[in-house]
């Protein structure tokens, strides 16, 4: 099989992360050659998402083969249930079969033999409606290849409880804790926040370059209650965020209000280890070779003639070529990375899998909650819960996502948050209670590796990683980069036809024209 | 817009390279078989609507992109489908034998109860032939998947096979909604389009500085 493989390539893009994976078909959708490979069997490295034999083939490796998960480090994982279901057979309601319906008792092998309906993911983010990865979906025509679901609510914690954060127009209205008043000078403070603009800055932010958030909504007459709902809630921030941070962060929410559903987020189905998967299929429908398993042993620049330079891999014993090699940092030779990454803050993680949502719905939910830090050191936690519904787990049971700043490790860094929510005792699961228990749980930490780095080569490009933000903005963003310096002056990722506007001439051509139509006239040809 | 069909199906396309799964596809969906240039494109998926007993059902029929060529299929690539379409070389060993691996993959990827058929694939080339018809249908009692031999050159039981496939996920269909079933439990999630039908976020905060 390894014979049918060419040696010459423009791009060579090693490792399958969002980053690569997004060059990777930029790369390919205007022509190159891009052959696009990954040292483990699957899709996404740290993006990935896996079933519950896949992460726990992940966590084996990462407890037996440190060097294979470098990134990896402090992973805990925790059962709170049995192993095997209990002896006697729950009563028997063959009678008229209108016994009350008993809660689920949940059992390890339970979770073993529904494996396949778990997708978990190693970095889950969310997508702004109206943020840079939703409109790079649109715009290059990816979109068709995923689904997503509208996060249906946005939660905060005041008062010691959690409590939903009035998103829409609607919201604001129904909520009756906020006076006419307080309404009013809400409304006018974030229409300044949308008028917001980073080039000419404008008048009502000018002074506040060296203040923090929280004094910029004091000084607006911001109600204790509405500073916390815009300050943690919305800009996801803390008492220090600085205010024109905070102001951006407000603005991105305001704006991805109202395209889909009631909040500005949405969620891929079957988890983030799909978003690289969609520009992989793109690459790959534009000619892109793809080869998983497939480790590299030898990264070497070779100046041939004419002073052009080819970077040479070698890879189990086949030795490729191209003009430019793009890199995830971590399959990346340390003698390419020129300098250090500049001193970043490591991320802290945490999965649990419950019995039930965190707060009661009439509908199955798809939460955002930003937990306010509750000690000075940390950042906000980012909380996600979804259920069944998204493809991630079974009926029954909801996943929960936990992300901050490494401060001391995971553990306990995540516990003590995890522990206002969820019931972490074991114990009865059929037993009554405010919060869902916790059946199972992962804590682990992640070398914060998405700040910029560069080769010190032209030809080589280094990918970073995922970072802790809530957004893929930053991939994105690096991605449009790398790609331009690869491409320059080229579109990127410029929209792919539908296959109905590919039109195959007869006789001698050897390929498709592409031919764009009316988006309106689709529907008539039918 | 109106909708022009009663059913939307998603299948796939799965096999070896080279037993022809681009060109079954090119002889369903454009009635063409071009040897020139059909495996240097990339198709990413094809659309032909057909009449079912009185009903539209549109048939989206993806291609593996050339990802099956070092076993690299997307696990995105089998969300959501309802049909597969197994298919082998009929003078290739190989790719007779692989059909136990693509059927193991199907298993891990697919929802579990995708309907699938198995298509004996260059009939036409009976002097080069490897595997015969019998061990073809052989093959397809044993995993209780229907089975019929193709030609996308001539044109033989392409149409046949299509029908077949999506005549049976039509009628699994129709006894689910029968059962009064949600189908799969997939309502509410939505792809991405840009002619959405958008309200101005300027206009949810003007409407509310009104108050
Ligand atoms: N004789 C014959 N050749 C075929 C038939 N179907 C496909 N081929 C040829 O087999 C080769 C591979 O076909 P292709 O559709 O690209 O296979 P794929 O890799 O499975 O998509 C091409 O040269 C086709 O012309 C068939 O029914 N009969
Ligand atoms: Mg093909």
């Amino acid at each position: 099989m390894d014979e049918d493989l060419p040696t010459d390539f423009n791009v060579i893009v090693v490792g399958t992360g969002v980053v690569e994976s997004i060059v990777a078909a930029a790369c390919s959708r205007i022509g190159k050659d891009v052959l696009h490979i990954d040292c483990s069997d699957h899709y996404g490295g740290l993006w990935a998402s896996y079933n519950f034999d896949g992460l726990q083939k992940f966590i084996k490796e990462v407890k037996t083969e440190p060097n294979k998960h470098s990134q990896v480090y402090n992973l805990e994982e925790k059962w709170y249930i049995n192993k095997d279901p209990p002896q006697e057979e729950p009563k028997e309601d063959s009678e008229d079969g209108k016994a009350e319906p008993t809660k689920k008792v949940w059992c390890q092998a339970d979770f073993t033999s529904e494996y396949r309906k778990f997708n978990i993911d190693m970095t889950s983010k969310l997508l702004f409606s109206r943020g840079p990865l939703v409109e790079l979906l649109i715009s290059s025509n990816i979109a068709r290849y995923a689904e997503f679901r509208c996060v249906t609510r946005v939660l905060t914690w005041l008062n010691d409880k959690l409590m939903p954060v009035p998103c829409s127009r609607a919201d604001v209205f129904a909520t009756e804790a906020v006076s006419i008043v307080e309404k009013r000078m809400l409304m006018k403070m974030l229409t300044s926040i949308v008028g917001y603009n980073d080039e000419e800055m404008n008048n009502e932010f000018k002074d506040w370059n060296d203040k923090t958030f929280k004094e910029y909504l004091t000084h607006k007459g911001l109600t204790p209650n509405l500073i916390h709902y815009v300050l943690f809630a919305i800009a996801g921030g803390t008492e220090s965020m600085p205010c024109l941070e905070g102001v951006r962060e407000c603005k991105k929410f305001l704006m991805s209000l109202g395209r889909y559903g009631n909040t500005p987020f949405l969620w891929p189905m079957y988890g983030s280890g799909e978003i690289p998967q969609c520009f992989c299929r793109l690459c790959a429908v534009f000619g892109g070779w793809y080869c998983l398993n497939r480790p590299i042993d030898s990264v070497e620049t070779k100046t041939v003639d004419e002073g052009k330079t080819v970077v040479v891999v070698g890879s189990k014993s086949k030795t490729l070529k191209c003009d430019h090699l793009v890199i995830g940092i971590n399959e990346c030779p340390k003698d390419f990375i020129s300098s250090e990454p500049a001193e970043t803050c490591d991320i802290s993680k945490a999965i649990f899998i419950t019995n039930g949502t965190i707060m009661a719905s009439e509908k199955e939910p798809l939460t955002l909650f930003r937990f306010p830090p509750l000690n000075d050191e940390q950042n906000c936690v980012t909380v996600l819960e979804v259920g069944p519904a998204t493809g991630s787990c079974p009926k029954g049971l909801f996943v929960v996502y936990l992300v901050t700043n490494k401060v001391k490790d995971a553990e306990s860094d995540l516990k003590p948050y995890a522990e206002k929510i969820f019931d972490m005792s074991g114990g009865d699961q059929t037993a009554t209670s405010d919060k869902p228990k916790c059946l199972w749980s992962l804590f682990y930490n992640v070398k914060d590796t998405s700040a910029a780095v560069h080769s010190g080569t032209d030809c080589v490009h280094v990918c970073a990683g995922p970072d802790a933000g809530l957004d893929y903005d930053r991939a994105v963003h690096q991605a449009e980069e790398i790609y331009k310096k690869i491409c320059p002056g080229q579109e990127f990722l410029p929209r792919a036809p539908n296959p109905e506007e590919i039109v195959f001439e007869d006789g001698a051509t050897p390929g498709p024209e592409f031919q764009r139509e009316d988006e309106d006239a689709e529907g008539d040809k039918e | 817009m109106a909708k022009t069909y009663d059913y939307l199906f998603k299948l796939l396309l799965i096999g070896d390279s080279g037993v022809g799964k681009t060109s079954i596809l090119f002889r369903f969906s454009e009635d063409a078989f071009n040897i020139s240039f059909i495996s240097t494109i990339g198709i990413d998926f094809k659309i032909r609507t057909i009449d079912l007993d009185g009903k539209k059902v549109k048939l989206q029929i993806w291609d593996t992109a050339g990802q099956e060529r070092f076993r690299t299929i997307t696990t995105a690539y089998y969300r959501g489908s309802m049909g597969i379409m197994l298919v082998y070389d009929v003078t290739n060993e190989k790719s007779f034998e692989n059909i136990k691996n693509w059927i193991r993959n199907i298993e891990e990827n697919a929802s579990a109860d995708v309907e699938k058929m198995i298509l004996g694939n260059k009939c036409d080339l009976d002097a080069k032939r490897q595997v015969s018809k019998e061990r073809g249908e052989q093959l397809a009692v044993e995993y209780q998947i229907k089975f019929v031999e193709t030609s996308a050159k001539d044109s033989l039981n392409v149409e046949f096979a299509f029908y077949t496939l999506a005549r049976d996920i039509k009628a699994k269909m129709e006894k689910k909604q029968e059962a009064s079933n949600p189908p799969g439990g997939r309502t509410g999630a939505h792809q991405l389009r840009a002619n959405e039908q958008q309200r101005k976020p300027t206009s949810w905060l003007s409407r509310c500085s009104v108050l």
